[in-house]
């Protein structure tokens, strides 16, 4: 074992170089901030390196067993990002200014053709597009989770999809499609205008199309990646009609241009709220269609259906953050305070709204998920929508001048969603490697010894499987465990710190200034509570209790690809939460240091002695519904001992007995209630889209369909018939005589001349 | 006569070719031959005869030879472009940077058809126990070997005719090259003698180009009788002279036109050409339409810009060859649609291009360029010539390798080559996108700027205040739909292009056999594709057009 494990490490040689590169980079006196080019290039390069070697080196021997099939030469290129990442983060954390914009690369030029009546001129250079790199606060923090997480998610993935049979000698599109997504996230959080975030989100929707259907020969899953797409693509539409929008008001989508004065629009016009707000409300359904919120949720639990690593990658690292991060950039919009465009509370209210219903609607479908990933899944969609309430809550309150309490939550919304990818990334992985096992366990045990009836369908992503996997999974069981707590919020852990930012925050908003977001508010306490119940449920139904199938009985702990993100992982969730707290990370992240200072002591404070009575009232509520009912109550239902004779470690054990120790409740009542039955049905929200579909698209495209075999492909089959009748026609001038060909040519000759002589006369 | 040493400097290409006439006689006769001197019992070797040396007996010599001598010829001309100074040798012929722009189109075009020709032409060297029992294949291949010679003086012989042919400043030497060329390229044609096809197609092309020689020398003769000389100088003073068309200048370009129509395979003369390219084997098709077409464009465009250009008095032909244009693009398109032969359909198109070509042309003689958009036609008209080499020729090249198979006369001998042989399969499909037009290839770029300069040159004719597209169409001058005319044929063209990469790609194979393995072959083939491709875009082609340029310049 020892042996083999030093040769997996040793596979990581090729990595050196690549981890020289930035450093070279630098020393040759390029720029820190052009290094952010490396960080997109180095994953867009090596994308088709990847994918044409693995096509033509097909199971060759060196490919598949020293480059993992591509996963080394993909790793390397994102390790060549985060390097350059952090380069960039260094260097822009030494710069103590709020935003800094590199030169950019003029790509296009377009010369604009007039006509003024009487001439046409031409004006060179009339507007060009250029690329260049843009880093702030909220684009380092993305920057470097989306760097980090996909670097991690690689590794793992190296692990996970080259030790299962099913994906030998195709891993090559996995790992080019993989870097090109990574890519896409790369770009997106660096670029300087609003057209190429548009064409690095719309490559971001190509790759999770492409790796949704990964196994495309599967019917479900191809569905699934057809489901993503065109679901995204509602939102994508929307999102271009915004960008116009936004192009038209201010003559320029840089974001240069755009932020240096919103209120000012193109030729120093004054920008109305009533033009702008419905931009920004565009974007805004853009945003929900990728971030997957209600109602364009429906694609986000149907996407498990690729391999888990693209789960992770999905919902950890890329996809779901360009929403949010889109959402954020909208705040110089709104912020009264600094040019803001006054007048449009609305949005800001939409926003939370919209968050507050798509957390309490994916935390309470969440409660009777069997699925471990689609549990994570819909903690995915409920926490993004913590996120959403968040930034809502602060761009009203922006947009009220409110900005002392804007600029916390907005601190708080992205510190959220910094911690919630990292809890996520981790959550998944460890997710994968309990499936990993458990299949892997179903496999072995089906080969060997019981090759007899055992051929039911048997579903290794389903708990109803699982249980008891705490002994046999001890490095997995502590990092889900602490992923979940830093999502239910557990004091001091994770996600503790900027959920209690966001929900006193909008509080504040509701109780103080606009009752409005009184709503969303209390959706987001029950949330809180419920976020408690399934997570703990999750965790109780994998890891305590009896196996409750012979496969987890003999699972055992994976490959160190597997197992090194997760304890990475582990450790920054466990720990970076406090430690940025104290950093006073939220006030970075807002952009906003003047004012307040938020260092561990007064966000404990805050959070546990705010000045208001209700809203300390909020938080204790809020902390003892998610960090002790729902938590409990799940226990009572689903906890129990380990089977005789095994034992997990320290905390794990005191978990599991203290799981035990509660008295089991019987919920069969409640399970098979028709709420129940509705909520395994995902609200119909699938049967009500299918239906309207069904009466509106389905006829028009059926016209469509008509038009086009009959009208269109009418003309275009007249235009061959005719083509060919003439052609068949001309053809019979050339009769393969001498003769006449010999005619042909006189009475070319004699035409000529008479179209001479006739011409000059 | 004896030339000059700057004289022969000027002329080193074709020296070369001579040279290479003379060595492809003399090598393969090179033996261990002695005669005994009279009255004496010494015997001299004289290597003239006798039992042969091994490398002389050869029968690949001679094309290797050939190829050589052109290859070299190539290389000297083009790099004589920039230095050619317009010297006069002889008062016949004058050395310009124009000329050895074309000899180096014609030679290269003609040493890729040695190359191709010694794949195709297949010549193995016989031993002594194959002719004890002469089979078939023995026999067919003794032929082959025999011939060997005769096919590539005539090659270049073909190539030295038109290179003379570019370098005439006289009417008279110009149609005295150009038979000499077009004569062997006759007998090219019919060189398969022993097919049936074969001895047709040379025997038809040989009458009709005859025919329309013997009208274009009659036009001459008519010039010599107005003007009194056949210089192109002296013509040029005489037609700038003229106050209106006289008929003898009228008639005898327009007979001209004829010789040089079928030269190009303009429609209505271009019947015979698809007989021929389909009668002989491919790489001597290529060069039909590629050097021979390049070779008609030349001397047509030496008589109607050369002398007969309408600025400088009568606008006399222009319309005419708008008409031709219309016409030729238009039949060579509709008839290559039904062709169910790869040759044949090539050979139409071929003749649609040259419809291209000569609407540029007609726009040259409407009398609307002004000096810069008269360089644009040309400018055009040179680079498609010279690009055709790469991607015509390459077509043929491909069809060279399916043809050593005994395939190639049919369209289904292509199907499934892309399974058969995937990198020959996408040159193809790249040639036929380029033939096609399509950016960013050089058949594109060809096509641009034959449409950029008929735009240019005559869209300034329409009403600026036209508030429409028709208004402003019908205010405009005629000449501007030779562009539409382009642009349509271009669209309908698509069609069988583009079948030839379906049939490719998505047909089954007929036989599952690789291709042969004719390594120069193929290496010419990539070769092509990437030049095909560099000189549609970028760096590469922008050096060609600078290139094309100076030799305009000096036209």
């Amino acid at each position: 074992m020892g042996d083999k494990h030093q040769q997996e490490w040793n596979l990581l040689l090729p990595l050196l170089p690549a981890l020289l590169i930035v450093p070279i980079l630098a020393v040759l006196g390029v720029e820190p901030l052009d290094l952010g080019f490396a960080a997109i290039l180095a994953p867009f390069l090596m994308f088709p390196i990847v994918l044409l070697v693995g096509q033509i080196w097909n199971g060759n021997d060196i490919w598949v067993g020293k480059l993992k099939e591509g996963g080394i030469l993909a790793l390397a290129s994102l390790a060549v990002s985060l390097i350059a990442a952090f380069w960039m983060i260094v260097h822009f954390l030494s710069l103590h200014e709020k935003k800094v914009h590199g030169d950019s690369i003029t790509w296009l030029n377009f010369d604009v053709l007039s006509h003024d009546g009487t001439q046409w001129s031409v004006d060179a250079g009339f507007t060009n597009i250029s690329f260049g790199i843009w880093l702030d606060s909220v684009s380092i923090m993305l920057l470097f989770v989306a760097t980090f997480l996909c670097f991690l998610i690689c590794w793992f993935a190296i692990g996970y999809m080259t030790t299962d049979e099913i994906n030998s000698n195709r891993n090559h599109r996995f790992f080019a499609e993989f870097i090109l997504f990574s890519m896409g996230m790369f770009g997106m959080v660096l670029a300087d205008s609003f057209l190429w975030l548009f064409i690095f989100w719309e490559i971001m929707g190509l790759c999770s199309y492409l790796l949704i259907g990964f196994y495309y020969w599967k019917e479900s899953a191809a569905a699934a990646a057809k489901k993503a797409f065109m679901t995204t693509r509602v939102g994508d539409v929307f999102l271009m009609v915004g960008l116009l929008m936004l192009y038209d008001i201010y003559g320029s989508l840089d974001f240069a241009v755009v932020f240096d004065d919103p209120s000012t629009g193109v030729g120093g016009t004054v920008v109305e709220a009533s033009k702008l707000q419905p931009a920004l409300l565009m974007l805004f359904i853009g945003c929900v269609g990728k971030s997957a919120q209600f109602p364009l949720h429906v694609w986000l639990p149907d996407a498990m259906e690729g391999p888990t690593p693209v789960s992770a990658l999905i919902h950890a690292a890329t996809m779901v953050n360009a929403g949010l991060y889109l959402v954020a950039r909208m705040v110089p919009f709104v912020d009264v305070y600094h040019h803001g465009v006054p007048g449009m509370e609305e949005l800001g209210l939409i926003v939370a709204w919209i968050g507050g219903i798509t957390a309490f609607m994916a935390a309470s479908i969440a409660f009777v998920q069997n699925d471990i990933k689609k549990v994570l899944a819909y903690s995915t969609m409920s926490q993004l929508a913590y996120i959403f309430l968040g930034l809502g809550s602060a761009l009203y309150l922006l947009a009220a001048d409110h900005h002392h309490a804007g600029y916390f939550v907005l601190g708080g919304a992205l510190f959220h969603l910094f911690n919630h990818a990292m809890a996520k990334g981790m959550l998944f992985m460890a997710s994968g490697s309990v499936i990993h096992e458990v299949h892997h366990a179903h496999h072995d045990l089906h080969h060997h010894g019981h090759n007899d009836d055992h051929h039911e369908e048997f579903d290794p992503q389903d708990m109803r499987n699982m249980g008891g996997l705490a002994s046999k999974m001890p490095v997995t069981s502590i990092a889900m465990m602490l992923g979940s707590m830093s999502i239910i919020g557990i004091p001091l852990i994770g996600g503790f710190w900027s959920k209690e930012a966001i929900i006193a925050e909008t509080w504040l908003g509701a109780l103080e200034y606009e009752p409005l977001l009184l709503g969303p508010a209390i959706l987001a306490v029950m949330t809180a509570g419920m976020t408690g119940f399934y997570m703990t449920r999750m965790w109780m139904m994998t890891f305590a209790g009896q196996p409750k199938h012979e496969a987890s009985a003999h699972v055992h702990e994976s490959t160190p690809w597997i197992k090194t993100p997760l304890v990475t992982l582990s450790i920054v969730t466990a720990t970076t939460g406090a430690l940025l707290a104290s950093m006073h990370v939220g006030e970075f992240l807002s952009g906003e240091e003047a004012g307040f200072h938020l260092g561990v002591v007064d966000a404990l404070k805050h959070t546990f002695f705010p000045e208001k009575q209700a809203l300390m009232v909020v938080g204790y509520i809020t902390i003892a519904l998610s960090s002790l009912v729902g938590p409990i109550i799940a226990m009572k239902v689903h906890g129990g001992k380990l089977a005789d004779g095994e034992s997990a470690n320290g905390m794990v054990a005191w978990l599991v007995g203290l799981s035990a120790a509660f008295k089991p409740m019987d919920v069969s009542g409640m399970a098979n209630s028709r709420l129940a039955d509705s909520l395994q049905n995902r609200l119909h929200f699938d049967d009500i889209y299918q239906w309207t579909i069904s009466k509106t698209i389905t006829p028009m495209s059926a016209f469509s369909a008509w038009f086009d075999a009959n009208v269109i492909d009418g003309i275009v089959k007249l235009v061959e018939r005719t083509s060919v009748s003439g052609s068949m026609w001309i053809r019979t001038y050339t009769t393969g005589n001498t003769r006449d060909y010999i005619l042909m040519a006189a009475v070319g000759a004699l035409s000529i001349f008479v179209l001479i002589v006739g011409v000059s006369q | 006569m004896i030339l000059s040493v700057d004289e022969s400097q000027a002329l080193a290409p074709e020296l070369v070719m001579v040279a290479g006439i003379i060595l492809a006689i003399i090598v393969p006769n090179l033996g261990d031959a002695r005669v005994r001197l009279p009255l004496t019992s010494m015997r001299v070797p004289i290597l003239w005869g006798g039992r042969r040396f091994e490398l002389t007996s050869d029968p690949r010599a001679p094309g290797v030879l050939s190829a050589i001598a052109l290859a070299i010829a190539c290389l000297l001309s083009g790099l004589a472009i920039e230095s050619a100074d317009g010297m006069s040798i002889s008062g016949v012929i004058q050395v310009t940077g124009f000329s050895r722009f074309m000899t180096m189109v014609f030679t290269a075009a003609l040493a890729i058809t040695a190359i191709a020709s010694i794949y195709r032409i297949p010549s193995t060297r016989l031993l002594p126990e194959d002719l004890i029992d002469p089979d078939d294949s023995v026999e067919s291949s003794l032929m082959d070997n025999r011939r060997q010679v005769d096919l590539y003086i005539l090659l270049l012989m073909v190539a030295l005719g038109m290179s003379l042919m570019a370098l005439s400043s006289d009417l008279f030497f110009l149609i005295v090259c150009l038979e000499l060329a077009s004569m062997a390229s006759y007998v090219l044609v019919g060189f398969h003698k022993e097919t049936e096809v074969g001895g047709e197609a040379g025997a038809k092309y040989f009458i009709v180009g005859s025919i329309a020689s013997a009208t274009g020398i009659y036009g001459m003769s008519l010039l010599y009788i107005w003007s009194g000389s056949l210089d192109f100088d002296t013509l040029a003073e005489s037609w700038s002279s003229m106050g209106e068309l006289e008929p003898l200048a009228g008639i005898g370009v327009g007979l001209m036109l004829v010789a040089f129509g079928f030269k190009v395979s303009a429609a209505p003369f271009h019947l015979a050409a698809p007989d021929a390219y389909s009668g002989t084997n491919a790489p001597i098709a290529g060069m039909l339409a590629t050097a021979s077409k390049a070779m008609g464009f030349v001397a047509m465009m030496r008589v109607l810009i050369g002398f007969a250009g309408p600025n400088d008095g009568v606008i006399a032909w222009g319309f005419a060859l708008a008409i031709l244009a219309v016409i030729t693009m238009t039949w060579g398109n509709l008839a290559a649609l039904s062709s169910e032969n790869p040759k044949r359909m090539l050979a139409y198109s071929s003749v649609a291009h040259a419809g291209y070509m000569l609407a540029a042309l007609a726009a040259l003689g409407s009398g609307l360029a002004d000096s810069d958009t008269q360089d644009m036609l040309q400018m055009a008209i040179v680079f498609h010539l010279a690009v055709l080499v790469l991607f015509k020729l390459g077509a043929f090249l491909v069809l060279t390798l399916i043809e050593i198979d005994g395939g190639g006369n049919k369209i289904s001998d292509l199907h499934g080559l892309a399974r058969r042989d995937p990198i020959i399969a996408t040159s193809m499909f790249v040639f036929m996108l380029s033939l096609a037009g399509i950016p960013p290839l050089s058949g594109f770029l060809s096509k641009f700027l034959m449409i950029n300069g008929l735009v240019t040159t005559t869209s300034g004719t329409g009403a600026l205040d036209a508030d429409g597209v028709i208004p402003w169409l019908q205010s405009v001058d005629p000449f501007f739909l030779l562009a539409i005319a382009i642009v349509l044929n271009s669209a309908l063209s698509l069609f069988y292009y583009l079948r030839i990469g379906l049939v490719m790609f998505f047909e089954k194979p007929g036989s599952e056999s690789p291709l042969s393995p004719a390594l120069g072959l193929r290496v010419l083939v990539v070769v092509s594709m990437i030049f095909t491709v560099l000189f549609g875009m970028g760096p590469a082609s922008q050096w060609l057009l600078a290139l094309i340029e100076t030799a305009i310049a000096s036209f």
